[in-house]
């Protein structure tokens, strides 16, 4: 059996949740930034319209295949040969996305912290642990992230009120001084990461309570982009102008926190926190990736390709860009293209394809019915 | 079979894994004692654009409890060390000046920077690059100006702080002048306005008959910054002028002589809050400078009687006079002869009137020097202090 | 190749209880199913055979009325004479019988102890004459019959040293199971608790007793319980924790996964919410399944003190475990890779203290744990008089001379003795010595990445834990998976009016325990 584990859609949003915003939270703010200015905090609100979108098309697209994944039923909707080829598209896309997640994680924790550590030693650590937790399943995912996502959460709350008094509501205005654009534009790179969400049409096929598997997807939804705007809504308020041209604006916002003169320095708290909810990130692509690749191979179990795929993922990261400013400049330009294509715009044909067929079959069927013939 | 050819992959990457971690060695560790802990740095202008880079390091003396309990307790050498290094960029310098350093520089507790007067006045953006890019250093360290040059500010030996940097912190802290972090002064050179100030410190003159070193540097007025280069000085009695008008002032004591009395009253301000209203009338950039304040009488050498209402309505109204008085005196020198917008006129019209601001941004610095400000100030006396 | 497939082979077999297939023939000394004989002299010699040089073993000859031969077999020391004589040989002796009788009519009317079996097999006379009960072999029957007469030396109840609280019972369970039996039934009177006897060890033939109540406990638990008892084959069972090790879901993880405790209150509260007890006979530890991580966090005190301060405490104690788990390491991993996370005083008086010590502080922390274990485990053979003297002098001497001869930092002995204590605030020895075992994996990874290391040590010992299952139940549950009604009993200590649905394995049956609306209040009280 593939995945005997059984989640209940709460499990399911605090996964997504911390798969989606851990990344955000780091490099987003800078070049949403360069685009928005002081619109910053609008950004993900438009952004998050793309979650809602395609949260909608997965459950629809799972309504038809209950039990199956994406990879699975792309088959079944597309024919063989082009569903496989959809298949494919979508497993090189989340090796090299889980790449580029390593990589920034790495980038991170090398620039910032351990400088002379290596970077394939960094990445290569958290790839294992992340195994570790792939390998258990489905269910371990779920309890392990019912017990972190919580935790980081209150954390990142409490740096914010922390921050409290260094924060100055006048960097917010003039709101929207010239016109929507700016937060528009500034909403592409968002965008992208709310797309993230098709990984939900890997997990509804193993959520208990599916009706409200919607219902929760939409609120994990709300609640990334609530976690944004305030991200970005803290960093404006405490930076103002200076937030474009910094490169890890909630690392520094953590670090000027200065309260009694004793609640110092709480920069390796952040990372701390951090480091957790990109655990989650990571192993939830990668168990996407192992899971994907094992059922387009037809596999009977997903466990032999985990540490092997860790491997590929390993060298993907160290492979996907020269350096950061490389690796951001993608991200922000054709990277989000790249991701709102195959993220939003091949499910939404695979939708459309499968409610062509649905009609035309019942077509088919009512003919059928009305002349009747045994077969 | 998979389970066990997982058990037999899982085994050999962990054993890899484990050999390569432990056995190439930690690459990122630094032990505490083998650090420099610089505590503050001053930065002095040399000849041919160069820089000196002064560091104030923190020496740990004192080995093991049972020894300094057995010992007397006065250690025989100070407590700090100064280095100092040449260089072209600040970057540089450091790398010279780590030569001279057995233990590494650690810059994770640096609170302090220094920047003489002559750097000052041939710009400091680049510098404040360097503190900002740099992932050691933290933005809430305070900057200031210096009198005298920056590696003899450092060489102080406080008496009654541990270092020179906690007596500069703490000094900033009283706000008596103003209190500029790495991120604020980031902020105010990317402003609308560009200009900047820092507070400026010079050596206390030390008592006659000790050792010279045996003294402190001191708070004593603020350096203005026409972008990013020092054009001017003000005195610390102006200081608190610019303290209300950037809603900053938290210490102060008002000093009032009535009409028609001997004698003076002294009040001591409790809270203040102050916010700049622009208005454009007619072409006319305006700021209207709204200031409330609460103050106890401290001090009164009059004969009046200030338990009567009516009194202190007369104080009150005296009152805030002096304190405009004050604060149109800092402005005047600020803006009319400097002609540096500190004050954050920019933003303020920035974010009341866009589209106007984004006309004329280009001619601020001719527009900002003939701003018209007028007071609306609301200066509450509370109490009478514990007598009468 | 060869040491792979063997490690290999290893891992494999351990996973799973293989059923041993034979038992290995030969040296079994309990085998005759047969009946006896009719003639009561071959079975004496029958027996005097298998309990040949067993000094301790009685051959009691006599005659019923005058006229019958009988023997009395039982093990000196472990029977009540007093009572074999006063009840067994003295009506028997001395009675007038017919020729004709059979053991029922003895057993009706002329023996008079209260608790008498029938036996037929050679297998069942030995085991109850191993058990300390006087067996009686009569001529011309087919049958004989042991009676319960076992008495031997056996500790008095005590509270247990290890589980002392402040407020609450002061029994123990001791080393004989029938006491442990009854020490549960004094709690629980009702006739659903019940009780299964299974005997394990081929050699020692442990008495093992699974406990439940019926109607509250799942069947499908009980069921696996026996089921994994029953596959137990091992020469013999001296602890319960022979036992764990067989029936537990996963061998190799230092987590406990099956409760034990010495404490009739813990015991009997267990069974109410639906687990099933398992008391060994030969020690007081009773196992306890399924269990969770937070029973290993809970002393019954919290549950008998008010609810205010039993969630205190509890909170107190989740501190601490952290505190335990990760105080050496957090420190090494600050000291050597984020030295700016120090407020600056405290950095300069830390660095101050480590000025003569010679080694990096990852090998100080080490060997100061290290010696603070051996210290723990030296201290539990210390005879009771000295033990007290020499930790308080000791430990301040050693500390003292240690440091200040610049072998050890200052800072260092306070992190060291501050895990030591709060590691003494977990309730559950087991669950304290997983932690500790735990701890040193977690300070080397804090010295080769800093706190990367700790996260990343942290998720992983996070991740087991969420695979971990005992008898069915996650182990972390109820926080992950979250039960709502369940979180009050582990998060914070809700009031007992408040605790109305039982934890969820009891199955489906009987999930109320309490009805609604309990809370005391003044307008209740003239009712």
């Amino acid at each position: 059996m593939m995945e005997r584990g059984k989640i209940s859609p709460v499990q399911m949003a605090l996964l997504m949740n911390p798969a989606i915003s851990a990344t955000v939270l780091l490099l987003v703010p800078a070049i949403t930034a360069k685009q928005a200015h002081r619109d910053l905090w609008l950004s993900p609100i438009w952004a998050s319209l793309i979650g809602f979108f395609v949260v909608f098309i997965t459950y629809q697209l799972n309504k038809l295949y209950p039990k199956e994944t994406i990879i699975e039923y792309s088959e079944q909707i597309l024919g063989k040969l082009v569903g496989k080829l959809v298949g494919a598209v979508f497993l090189l896309f989340y090796l090299h996305i889980t790449g580029i997640i390593v990589r920034e994680y790495g980038e991170f924790l090398s620039g910032a912290f351990l400088q002379h550590t290596p970077i394939a030693v960094i990445i290569g650590t958290m790839v294992l642990v992340c195994s570790f937790a792939v390998i258990g399943g489905l269910e371990v995912i779920g309890r392990a992230s019912e017990i972190i996502v919580p935790i980081v959460m209150l954390l990142y709350l409490f740096i914010f009120i922390l921050l409290l008094k260094d924060l100055e509501i006048e960097n917010m205005f003039p709101i929207m001084e010239k016109g929507i654009k700016p937060s528009l534009m500034g909403s592409i790179v968002p965008q992208s990461w709310f797309s993230e969400f098709l990984l939900i049409s890997f997990f509804l096929p193993y959520v208990k309570n599916k009706k409200k598997g919607m219902k929760w997807g939409m609120i994990s939804v709300i609640s990334v982009m609530l976690l944004m705007v305030l991200t970005n809504m803290m960093n404006l308020l405490l930076f103002g102008n200076l937030t474009p041209s910094l490169t890890y604006p909630v690392m520094i916002a953590a670090r000027y926190i200065s309260i009694a003169d004793f609640l110092e320095h709480l920069e390796s708290i952040v990372m701390a926190i951090w480091i957790a909810g990109t655990f989650i990130k990571i192993t939830v692509f990668y168990y996407v990736l192992a899971l994907g690749t094992a059922q387009w191979l037809k596999l009977s179990e997903y466990r032999p390709v985990v540490l092997p795929l860790g491997f590929l993922v390993l060298l993907h990261g160290l492979w996907s860009a020269r350096d950061l400013q490389e690796l951001s400049h993608f991200l922000a330009t054709s990277g989000a293209v790249y991701i709102l294509s195959v993220q939003v715009v091949i499910p939404v044909i695979l939708l459309l394809v499968a409610f062509i067929r649905k009609k035309v079959q019942q077509r088919k069927g009512s003919l059928q019915n009305e002349s009747p013939i045994n077969h | 079979m998979s389970l066990q050819s997982i058990i037999e992959n899982s085994l050999l990457l962990l054993i890899l894994i484990v050999i390569v971690v432990f056995l190439s060695g930690c690459w990122d560790r630094q032990e505490v004692n083998d650090l420099a802990l610089v505590t503050a740095v001053g930065f002095d202008k040399k000849a041919d654009e160069k820089i000196e880079l002064t560091v104030l390091v923190f020496i740990p003396k004192g080995g093991g409890s049972q020894q300094a309990m057995d010992n007397s307790s006065s250690e025989g050498g100070p407590q700090t060390l100064i280095r100092s290094a040449v260089g072209i960029t600040i970057a540089d310098a450091m790398a010279k000046l780590q030569e001279k350093l057995p233990r590494k520089i650690f810059w994770g507790h640096t609170d302090v920077f220094i920047f003489d007067e002559g750097l000052a006045e041939s710009g400091i953006a680049k510098h404040v690059d360097f503190i900002m890019r740099h992932p050691q250093l933290r933005e809430r360290g305070q900057i200031f100006v210096s009198k005298q040059k920056a590696k003899e500010v450092l060489s102080l030996l406080p008496p009654l702080e541990r270092d020179l940097s906690e007596v500069l912190r703490e000094l900033g802290q009283h706000k008596l002048g103003l209190n500029i972090t790495t991120k604020t002064l980031a902020q105010m050179l990317r402003s609308d306005s560009g200009d900047c100030a820092l507070p400026w410190i010079s050596i206390l003159p030390p008592v006659e008959a000790k050792d010279p070193k045996q003294t402190i540097a001191y708070i004593t007025g603020t350096a203005i910054f026409k972008k990013d280069k020092m054009i001017g000085l003000i005195d610390d009695s102006l200081t608190r002028g610019v303290l209300w008008l950037r809603d900053e002032i938290q210490l102060a004591v008002i000093t009032i002589k009535p009409p028609h009395t001997k004698g003076y009253i002294s009040v001591n301000l409790l809270q203040a809050e102050s916010t700049l209203i622009p208005k454009i009338e007619n072409g006319k950039w305006k700021i209207i400078l709204k200031s409330e304040s609460n103050s106890d009488i401290v001090q009164n050498t009059t004969n009046l009687d200030v338990t009567n209402p009516a009194v202190v309505k007369l104080l009150e109204h005296h009152l805030e006079q002096a304190t405009e008085k004050r604060i149109n005196l800092a402005r005047e020198q600020v803006q009319k002869n400097l002609k540096a917008d500190i004050f954050g006129f920019a933003e303020a019209f920035h974010r009341k009137y866009p589209d106007v601001w984004n006309k004329e941004k280009d001619r601020w610095h001719e527009i900002f020097p003939d701003v018209e400000v007028t007071f609306k100030t609301k200066n509450k006396i509370r109490r009478q202090g514990l007598t009468s | 190749m060869n040491l792979r497939r063997k490690i290999i082979k290893f891992f494999a077999e351990t996973m799973n209880i293989k059923e041993h297939s034979s038992s290995p023939s030969g040296d079994h000394p309990v085998t005759d199913k047969d009946p006896l004989s009719i003639h009561v002299a071959e079975n004496v010699i029958t027996l005097e055979s298998i309990y040949a040089d067993c000094s301790d073993v009685m051959f009691r000859h006599f005659l019923i009325g005058n006229r019958t031969k009988a023997v009395l077999i039982y093990i000196d020391g472990m029977s009540n004479i007093e009572e074999i004589d006063k009840n067994m040989l003295t009506p028997l002796m001395r009675q007038e019988i017919e020729t004709h009788f059979d053991v029922r009519t003895i057993l009706e009317q002329a023996l008079t102890v209260s608790s008498v079996k029938e036996i037929k097999t050679l297998e069942d006379i030995i085991k109850e004459v191993s058990s300390g009960n006087p067996v009686v072999l009569i001529d011309q029957q087919l049958q004989g019959f042991a009676a319960g007469l076992s008495k031997w030396e056996k500790r008095s109840i005590q509270e247990p040293s290890a589980e002392s609280v402040v407020r609450g019972p002061r029994d123990g369970f001791i080393e004989t199971v029938s006491t442990n039996i009854v020490l549960l039934r004094r709690k629980i009177k009702s006739p659903h608790l019940k009780t299964k006897t299974i005997n394990i060890g081929r050699y020692s033939q442990t008495e093992v007793v699974i406990m439940y109540i019926e109607g509250i406990a799942d069947k499908t638990l009980i069921d696996e319980v026996q089921n994994r008892l029953n596959r137990i084959d091992i020469d013999g069972i001296l602890e319960s924790g022979y036992i764990e090790e067989f029936i537990k879901d996963h061998p190799f993880s230092p987590f406990p996964l099956i409760l034990n405790t010495e404490r009739p209150d813990i015991t009997a509260a267990s069974l109410l919410e639906g687990n099933v007890v398992i008391l060994t006979d030969g020690t007081p530890f009773a196992l306890i399944a399924p269990t969770t991580f937070y029973s290993l966090l809970q002393s019954p005190e919290d549950y008998y003190e008010g609810f205010i301060i039993g969630t205190f405490i509890r909170w107190l104690r989740y501190t601490f475990l952290l505190v335990a788990l990760l105080l050496p390491s957090v420190y090494v991993a600050i000291l050597t890779y984020h030295q700016e996370m120090i407020p600056t005083s405290l950095l300069i008086s830390v660095a101050k203290s480590r000025e003569q010590i010679p080694f990096p502080a990852l090998v100080e922390a080490l060997i100061m744990e290290i010696t603070f274990e051996a210290l723990r485990e030296a201290g539990v053979r210390l005879p009771k008089n000295i033990g007290s003297a020499i930790s308080i002098v000791g430990a301040l001497v050693i500390g003292q001379a240690a440091v200040s001869a610049g072998l050890v930092s200052a800072p260092m002995v306070m992190a060291v003795a501050i895990t030591g204590i709060s590691s003494f605030l977990i309730p559950r020895y087991s669950a304290s010595i997983a932690l500790r075992i735990l701890r040193f994996p977690i300070m080397f990874l804090a010295g080769t990445l800093g706190l990367v290391g700790i996260m990343l040590a942290l998720l992983t010992i996070i991740i087991h834990m969420c695979t971990l299952r005992s008898f069915g139940v996650p182990y972390l549950q109820p926080l992950a998976p979250i039960r709502k009604s369940e979180l009050k009993d582990s998060i914070i200590r809700a009031p007992w009016w408040s605790l109305k649905k039982r934890p969820h394995w009891t199955g489906d049956y009987n999930k109320d325990r309490q009805p609604n609306g309990q809370i005391p209040s003044p307008a209740k009280g003239n009712e």
